[in-house]
């Protein structure tokens, strides 16, 4: 019995969508507008830290990892941090081995790096030239105080000469001659390579001063097994989740000591979040005017049936009653209008994210539910003004027109 | 007297400085068939508002079948005028987007339960049953109004209460909708129509006049009743 | 008659003129907000990206930083050559010289402490003076050092702050020295006492030095008047083609292109106008900050273009839609007309004129309503407020035109099919 009242209900709501199709285009496009900005925008909100936080990593390396006391750093643990830090949150890792070596016995210093990923690290390098690769390590990169010193241009090579690892260098005695000098600088404990210039590295800071090769090519020279002075990490993470992430390596591979660097991990925070809060004002912004203009609309759509709504309260119709089939409706709408605008939201932040980022985003399914969640608290809370006037309407006024 | 299913009995209704209806004094006898004539501003829809319970008058009472109405509030009123009145109106008032049997349906929905196969039944009545699928835009005035009628009657109402029913047809239609009441009337409905159409006016049992809000006459046409539309029919 | 109707129209329909007028509102506010807002948001990021400290450092042309890397300071002759304190200030009287927001003179040199040698860095903490055009000038490293955490206080410009020092948190807790306790330095047979005003904590290579006044610093290594390097925050134009010529060689610009490049505040540019008030200095961009400034900006500004123009979509869809809705709810009242003998056209030019006139009240409204939404953003977001740009009255002006055009043609439409019968009797 209570069943077959439930399916005219439902008839007569769904005929009224149904059947009313332009008014209900109206009404579902004024509320498919407002769930995809709102989603879209939500999206791009929860988004931000993480796209723009990758975007933040053109600063360079915001962790820097030292050796604790006199240890070095191995492959090993080189790779047990990269399995802690975790490759999505990686941009780069690059180990540093610094060597001081001889180029017409002036003293430089050569820093052995995974050129690779020193190069996602320091996007803000500007190289005159090319990045070396590992591929052709005797082609290396000088920095540019260097080049200017040495006067050295792109393709020009020079010849660096150093005492390979645990060996001493014996001091150039008086006694021998100049011929024997140089013998003993080819003997066994020494090291002496031709390398070409590939590229020259300016950046306003203290990489001028160095030359850039290829770590595995610079462990062979010197004859020694891998072992980094130093890694620079660039990890997409804020100040807080960096220190957590500090206190885990310090405390699950010991012998590494990790330091933020504090410039760039507070200067990101203060500038994300103005940002995250830009996105937030403008999304509340959008969100009273959507509000406001499903309003407006179901007021429109509501008051065109004042004759319908008189006719039906002639019919015997209770006010509950027909209340209940006009929120019924604007339940429907808010369904069909937030679902619809969940996922043209989706679009829009997605095109917004490719076109700005270059990157998909993430899709956040609890906005399906939320989003349809509140539009139909939108819609319905906008019926009910329009609504209850409505049921102060008069069953007379069917009688004779208007 | 226990026959009577409506009775007025002093009922004034005074808007502002005008005296819509002045002291009428009326009973209609179940199954009686009434038709009430006047001129425009005579007080005829001021007194279809309080017979249908749209509306409650100044003064006096109102009797409908053996109920006062005029001291009830406006939803008492609305159970009452579910449960005891058929309305039809001149501008067919049908919602546009339900079909033929729907429209009938909510009629029942309203007052208890919706029941198809007895709007269907209520449709074949009105001979519309081939219709019944059909939406209000693509129904003809007449078969419009004889939807209405059929939503009128489903729930059994003690008075059929039509506002210019055959107002916006035209002479074939009004002929087929004057029949239906005919035969309505044969089967006991009591039927109350305001009219300024004479021809309608002049089908019924017994019709009254009003000008001025008052009753100026009350006329027993049981002697002619049904000649006039015979006569039409021809 | 036609003028009476509109205005009775206007007058009488309070109610629904009222709605259209405030979805007009509405939507234009945004879009007003939204634009201006994008307008400004590049300046005010730029301003916030600041925090990354100096984008510009400005050497002596001799001095190379490879000192640096050697730890070989003195005696090599490529730190002997300095800047001179006196041509600090004249930063501010270059053509770019409003952009330039933040700046402070450093003087690296290295004293004796507790018989081990510790790097001394001599600057103006803070700075404040009035330049010769009236201009007065806050400045100093502690703008250039946001991200420092501080225990104690900043040292600052008034005479009873000389012999205060900072020391670097590793320093410190080496040394176990804390806030208020004295330290004495001593260089080339001169030996001063200073008290610890603070701790600091840079997260990097300043952790083991002190920070002094430059007076202090000069004092100490006999070097009156004389600094190392500038270090410069100014705001910049992100770098274009024409940039990284000009960078390359100014020379080999043509003069249009030199005139534009010298009059955009390219980093490149503001360098080479630096370069031009300084003694024997080199302005260099700080790669770092000044090019991942650039990347920043350049995403952010197209972030606010992108979701300016989606939301301004949504807002003209939005007002369109109601346009539609309220024309259509007033049906019945046009069919009449139609009833009364009035042509097709007749009935749209009434109506389109109603809704251009409400649209006109509206969006008049919403532009200031906008303004009063972007203020409030700027304040919120960045304490400041956001400059005003003409341009957005021109762009909103047309679009709103635009929308209510478009939003009146299915009513329009939909108005000409209809039978004033139908309207009527009630359908």
């Amino acid at each position: 019995m209570a069943n077959n009242r439930l399916r005219m209900y439902m008839r007569m709501v769904s005929g009224s969508l149904i059947r009313r199709a332009s008014r209900l285009v109206i009404a579902v496009l004024a509320i498919a507008i407002g769930a995809t900005i709102l989603s879209g925008l939500v999206t791009i909100y929860y988004d931000i830290p993480e796209q723009l936080g990758r975007e933040f990593r053109s600063y360079g390396a915001n962790l820097i990892i030292l050796p604790r006391g006199d240890s070095k750093i191995t492959r090993e643990t080189l790779s047990r941090l990269e399995n802690l830090i975790g490759k999505n949150k990686l941009v780069g890792m690059a180990p540093y081995r610094y060597q001081t070596v001889k180029i017409n016995e002036q003293p430089y210093i050569i820093a052995g790096t995974d050129l690779a990923q020193a190069e996602k690290n320091s996007p803000f390098w500007y190289i005159e030239g090319s990045w070396g690769n590992s591929s052709e390590p005797e082609k290396v990169m000088t920095g540019h105080e260097i080049a200017q010193t040495l006067n050295l241009k792109l393709d020009d090579t020079f010849t660096i000469q150093g005492v390979k690892y645990g060996e001493r260098a014996e001091a150039s005695r008086q006694d021998l001659s100049a011929q024997e000098n140089q013998k003993r600088d080819s003997a066994r404990q020494n090291f002496h390579k031709k390398l070409t210039v590939k590229g020259i590295v300016s950046t306003g800071g203290a990489e001028e001063g160095f030359i850039f090769c290829d770590i595995d090519m610079l462990d062979e020279l010197i004859g020694d097994s891998f072992r980094a002075d130093v890694i620079e990490c660039s990890v997409i993470a804020d100040a807080a989740e960096l220190e957590t992430l500090s206190s885990r390596i310090e405390k699950e591979i010991p012998e590494l000591q990790p330091r933020a660097v504090r410039r760039l991990t507070q200067s990101q925070d203060i500038v994300l979040s103005k940002l995250q809060a830009l996105v937030l004002l403008v999304t509340v912004v959008v969100l009273i005017i959507t509000m406001i203009s499903v309003y407006t609309t179901m007021t429109a759509m509501i008051a065109e049936r004042r004759r319908e709504i008189a006719l039906k309260k002639a019919l015997g119709a209770e006010n509950k009653l027909v209340m209940s089939e006009l929120l019924g409706e604007g339940v429907l709408l808010g369904i069909i209008g937030g679902a619809l605008g969940v996922f043209l939201g989706f679009e829009f932040a997605l095109q917004v994210s490719l076109n700005v980022f270059g990157r998909a985003i993430n899709f956040q399914i609890a906005l399906i539910p939320i989003t349809i969640a509140v539009f139909i608290i939108i819609t319905v809370a906008a019926s009910i003004i329009p609504v209850r006037k409505v049921m102060d309407i008069h069953p007379a006024i069917v009688l004779k027109g208007e | 007297m226990s026959n009577k299913i409506l009775e007025l009995n002093n009922v004034s209704k005074i808007y502002g400085e005008l005296k819509a209806l002045a002291d009428i004094n009326l009973s209609v006898n179940a199954g009686d068939w009434l038709s009430i004539m006047g001129p425009s501003g005579s007080g005829k829809t001021t007194m279809i508002n309080i017979i249908g319970c749209m509306d409650t008058p100044s003064t006096g009472s109102v009797i409908l079948d053996g109920v006062d109405i005029s001291k009830e509030d406006s939803s008492s009123l609305t159970r009452i005028r579910r449960d005891k009145i058929g309305l039809i109106f001149q501008q067919f008032h049908l919602i546009s987007y339900l079909t033929a049997v729907e429209n009938v349906m909510v009629a029942q929905y309203y007052h208890s339960m919706p029941d198809e196969s007895e709007a269907m039944e209520a449709l074949e009545k009105v001979g519309l049953k081939d219709r019944a699928r059909h939406l209000p835009a693509q129904l003809s005035g007449g078969e419009q109004q004889r939807v209405c009628i059929a939503r009128a009657l489903i729930n059994s109402p003690k008075i059929l209460l039509g506002d210019e029913p055959t107002g916006n047809l035209d002479e074939e239609n009004e002929g087929i909708v004057v029949d239906l009441f005919r035969r309505l009337h044969s089967e006991g409905v009591t039927i109350i129509i305001v009219t300024h159409d004479p021809e309608v006016g002049d089908v019924a049992q017994r019709k009254i006049i009003l000008e001025h809000g008052k009753i100026i006459d009350d006329i027993d046409q049981s002697a002619t009743f049904g000649e006039a539309l015979k006569l039409r029919s021809k | 008659m036609f003028l009476r109707m509109i205005i009775k129209t206007l007058v009488r329909q309070k109610s629904k003129m009222l709605m259209i007028a405030f979805t007009v509102i509405l939507g234009v506010s945004l879009s007003t907000a939204m634009m201006n807002v994008m307008l400004g948001v590049g300046d005010k990021v730029n301003r916030e990206l600041k925090v990354y400290g100096a984008n510009i450092t400005v050497r002596h042309k001799d001095a190379a930083l490879m000192s640096d890397l050697y730890g070989l300071t003195e005696g090599l002759g490529v730190n002997d050559k300095f800047l001179h304190e006196e041509d600090v200030l004249k930063l501010k009287s270059i053509f770019w010289g409003f952009n330039i927001i933040d700046f402070a003179p450093v003087l690296e040199g290295h004293a004796v402490f507790k018989n081990s040698n510790v790097d001394l860095i001599g600057t103006w903490p803070e700075k404040n003076a009035i330049l010769a055009t009236g201009e007065e000038l806050h400045t100093g490293l502690k703008s250039l050092r946001t991200w420092w955490d501080i225990q104690g206080e900043w040292l600052n410009d008034s005479d009873s702050d000389k012999d205060s020092v900072m020391i670097g948190s590793a320093l410190a807790s080496q040394n176990n020295i804390h806030v208020g306790d004295s330290i004495t330095l001593t260089n080339n047979g001169l030996t001063k006492t200073f008290r610890v005003k603070a701790v600091f904590n840079d997260g990097g290579n300043y952790d083991e030095k002190i920070l002094m006044h430059l007076s202090d610093v000069q004092e100490l290594m006999h070097l009156p008047g004389k600094v190392s390097h500038i270090e410069v925050s100014a705001l910049t134009t992100p770098d274009n083609d024409l940039a990284r010529k000009a960078a390359q060689d100014p020379r080999s610009l043509s003069p249009e292109e030199y005139e534009t490049w010298y009059c955009t505040a390219y980093v490149s540019a503001i360098c080479h106008q630096i370069q031009e008030v300084i003694r024997d200095g080199v302005a260099k961009p700080v790669r770092q900050v000044a090019e991942s400034e650039g990347t920043i900006l350049n995403k952010t500004t197209l972030l606010m273009i992108l979701i300016t123009i989606l939301s301004s979509i949504g807002s003209a869809l939005a007002i369109s839609n109601l346009i539609t809705a309220s024309v259509i709810e007033r049906s019945q009242e046009l069919g009449l007309l139609k009833a009364l003998g009035a042509y097709n056209w007749q009935i749209a030019l009434l109506v389109l004129s109603e809704v251009m006139l409400t649209g006109l009240a509206g969006g008049v409204i919403g532009y200031f309503v906008g303004i009063g939404f972007a203020q409030i953003i700027g304040q919120t977001v960045f304490g400041s407020y956001i400059e005003i740009a003409r341009m957005v009255i021109l762009i909103v002006a047309v679009i709103l035109f635009l929308v209510t055009l478009a939003g009146s043609i299915p009513a329009i439409r939909y108005l000409m099919a209809l039978k004033p019968t139908e309207v009527l009797h009630g359908k």
